[in-house]
């Protein structure tokens, strides 16, 4: 070894001391880049996580809501064309479209042609004929009498009360208003600026609440404005300030599916403190409908709930009992090499594939019934097998062999092996897997499409063989109806099923942390 | 046939001077996927005594000891051939029960490997599959047995209902123990049952094991010389996959035939 006085760094072509400790810095610097990077990348995922939540609740917490007007429903034997009868089925099978007419026109003297009669009876849902029917199904005294009964607004007035047609602006002056006829006109005089030099040519609709009537305003010079009367005031007395108030709705008129004359009825309704925005249980109750008022989830959910169990009880033995097979039982050789490479490419396969199987072999071949959860719940069972093999599987091998051979040198069977001790310990890996599958299940559209589950249910499905809809597909129908109240209705069913979702994760983990034991 | 097997046996039980075998091997091969590993092993394992294998690594005596309770079975392409008798039958034949034979030949493993159940419910699982309680009392006098046995009684008898797993390595190892005895066999085979303790621990094991001789025939593979020279009278050195030479602990320490097996006791390789 010769000594050159060199350090041995420095023989072998190495920097020296002072680079190293740049090497240091150079390094740290570097790890500290790379964990930003990682909290961006954590930081852009919760984002965007929030955002899609606050947005998908934000739009869709109105759908759990729907306006409600409580109408003063004269039952009257006559128009009910009940004659004497009272018994239960007459009183079930008779229409109540025409009380509730009359309610609506008692309530509304002044309304007179055909076109204006249709849009006041428009004002309340055709689920209004049910809700009187059940008020007096429950109580058949009542007939003859008038009762107050809350009954649903349709979507249109739902989604102007809900601010989705016109921005609103509304106002009241803090000055009297004077009012007086002038034939079919009105003219209104307020002191100071309490109509803030409004141009009603501009497009945008003035309504004024004055006296229990609406007055449309049609000019306005200064302190003077004419109108023309919606509802009839009660009277020309002088209004104090802060009891008349002057509404502006943005929207032009004739782009708005609720003209001056429907809004100014709703006004007057509200001003008599007869709207109300009310949960809306039957969202929870009903199946689908065109009127969205009457549209509700829950055929939905009984279908998916139907189509889950079936496939439950398909894929997780079949899942299970193949995992357990080549995991446990099976000769390592080329066919089970093949069998799992087989296996993986299946859980790549998209799902839409599976629907055209179910198509082609379930409905032509087997002739099983269109639409129906046990076909939905197969072809979704075929989807899930893959995923509940493979994550079986994983959980299989995570049990230490020596639990294996432990029971194996105690003289245990392989099948008792396996029943005693392997699969105990694999349960929770394999539940978690299920769920997950199950999970996947519940949100795939693309294959029941194929199947026809596509179909527009309104029957609660009372069996596996009853025509079926299921959440992500009624999700995908309500996304694509024209009726702006089905937006917050998509939105609401996609709380429903990201509930649903998010409950079955909380069991997988819930699952995995009580069962899970350490060895 | 057996017959004529057994007469073969007899002549070696003479020439090592020990008592009747439990277990006598004949020519035992075996092959893991056309990979020899033991050759031709000839053994007799005299009952009630304690017979250390010994040996390097990759020797093959763990794979010998693996034969005895065919514990090889469940590796896929392990191809064994020859004779081990016991009780006049050859275990390796197929038609062989193994639940049988394992109830009869326990094991004890490297690793200690309770079930991540129960103290109580660890012994009582031999017992129950076997059906060898026929009530809750019979069964909890088997486990008090075998862990009085496995000296553990005293240690355990106010947790038997806490995890097995939840016991120092020693305490897992001596479960694993009577876990092993407590369905009655009449070889208990160990592989390294020491590796994974602490010298007391492993103190302890080797006082157990030199109890147990007195009910049990005891196989145990070791990699401490030691060990073998402290607790067996038989010791068989394996090398390659061959059994060098078999003889009383005593004279293999000290006065070894084979160069081979002075230079693995005294050091030289292995």
């Amino acid at each position: 070894m010769t000594d050159t006085g060199q350090t041995p760094g420095a023989r072998l072509g190495l920097k020296n001391r002072t680079t190293s400790d740049e090497n240091v810095r150079q390094r740290y610097r570097k790890e500290r880049r790379f964990k930003l990077l990682g909290q961006l990348a954590l930081g852009s995922a919760i984002g965007m996580l929030v955002f899609l939540l606050v947005t998908i609740v934000g739009n869709g917490y109105s759908g759990f809501f729907q306006h409600e007007i409580a109408l003063k429903v004269h039952l009257d034997p006559a128009r009910l064309k009940l004659g004497d009868k009272r018994d239960a089925e007459s009183l079930a099978r008779t229409s109540y479209g025409n009380v509730i007419k009359d309610a609506l026109r008692s309530e509304f003297p002044d309304v007179k042609g055909r076109t204006d009669r249709r849009a006041l009876s428009k004002l309340v849902s055709k689920d209004a004929d049910t809700a009187v029917r059940d008020a007096v199904l429950a109580n058949p005294e009542i007939i003859g009498t008038t009762q107050t009964i809350w009954v649903k607004a349709t979507d249109d007035v739902d989604t102007f009360l809900k601010g989705h047609m016109s921005a609103v602006e509304q106002w009241s002056p803090d000055v009297a208003a004077k009012l007086s006829l002038e034939g079919d006109r009105v003219r209104i005089t307020a002191a100071g600026s309490a109509f803030r030099d409004l141009q009603p040519a501009d497009g945008s609709s003035y309504l004024v609440s004055i006296n229990g009537g609406v007055v449309k305003l049609i000019d306005v010079a200064g302190g003077v404005a004419k109108g023309e009367v919606l509802v009839a005031p009660r009277d020309t007395a002088t209004t104090p300030a802060g009891a008349w108030h002057i509404s502006a709705y943005a929207t032009p008129e004739s782009d708005r599916r609720l003209n001056d004359k429907a809004i100014a009825w709703i006004a007057k309704l509200q001003a008599e403190d007869r709207v109300e925005n009310r949960f809306n249980v039957s969202f929870f109750q009903t199946g689908a409908s065109t009127a969205p008022e009457s549209a509700g989830i829950w055929s939905a959910v009984v279908g998916s709930f139907l189509t889950l169990v079936v496939t439950l009880a398909i894929s997780f033995p079949i899942g299970v009992l193949a995992a357990l097979y080549l995991e446990e039982f099976a000769p390592k050789n080329r066919w089970t090499d093949v069998i799992e490479v087989n296996i993986n490419n299946l859980a790549a396969v998209p799902s839409i594939i599976f629907g055209l199987l179910g198509l082609a072999v379930f409905l032509t071949l087997f002739g099983l019934p269109r639409s129906a959860p046990v076909v939905g719940g197969m072809v979704l069972a075929l989807m899930t097998l893959p995923t509940i093999i493979i994550a079986s599987r994983a959980a299989l091998k995570a049990v230490p062999p020596s639990i294996r051979q432990a029971a194996l040198g105690m003289g245990a069977s392989r099948l008792q092996t396996v029943t005693h001790h392997v699969l105990p310990l694999a349960m929770p890996g394999i539940l978690t897997g299920t769920i997950i599958g199950m999970a996947q299940a519940l949100g795939e559209t693309a294959p029941l499409l194929m199947i026809g589950m596509v179909a527009f249910i309104v029957d609660i499905p009372g069996g596996f063989t009853d025509s079926a809809t299921v959440l992500p597909v009624q999700i995908y129908l309500w996304a694509d109806s024209p009726e702006r109240a089905f937006l917050a209705k998509t939105s609401a069913a996609i709380m429903v099923l990201l509930a649903f979702l998010i409950l079955m994760n909380a069991l997988a983990v819930l699952l995995r942390k009580r069962f899970e034991r350490r060895w | 046939m057996l017959d004529t097997l057994k007469a073969t046996t007899l002549p070696s039980t003479e020439v090592t001077g020990l008592p009747t075998p439990m277990l006598s091997a004949h020519d035992v091969c075996v092959s893991y996927s056309g990979k020899q590993a033991l050759f031709d092993v000839s053994l007799d394992i005299p009952q009630n005594e304690v017979t250390a294998l010994i040996g390097p690594s990759g020797c093959g005596k763990s794979t010998f000891l693996r034969c005895i309770n065919r514990m090889n079975d469940v590796i896929d392409g392990c191809v064994t051939s020859g004779t081990i008798l016991m009780d006049g039958r050859n275990i390796l034949e197929p038609s062989e029960d193994v639940v049988q034979l394992r109830q009869k030949v326990g094991m004890v493993f490297q690793k200690p490997n309770p079930f991540p159940k129960s103290i109580f419910e660890n012994i009582a699982y031999g017992p129950r599959i076997h059906g060898l309680a026929n009530d809750k009392t019979e069964l909890d006098g088997i486990v008090e047995v075998s862990l009085e046995r496995a000296g553990l009684w005293k240690e355990v008898k106010d947790r038997l209902n806490q995890p097995g797993t939840g016991l120092s390595g020693g305490q897992q190892q001596r479960l694993c123990i009577a876990r092993a005895i407590a369905v009655s066999p009449d070889v208990v085979l160990m592989d390294e049952p020491c590796s994974a303790l602490d010298p007391i621990a492993t103190a302890r094991i080797e006082e157990l094991i030199d109890e147990l001789r007195e009910k049990f025939t005891i196989v145990i593979v070791t990699h401490s010389m030691q060990q073998a020279a402290r607790v067996s009278t038989q010791t068989a050195f394996f090398h390659m996959g061959y059994v060098v030479e078999v003889g009383a602990t005593e004279k293999i320490f000290t006065n070894p035939e084979d160069p081979r097996t002075n230079g693995y006791i005294t050091g030289r390789f292995g």
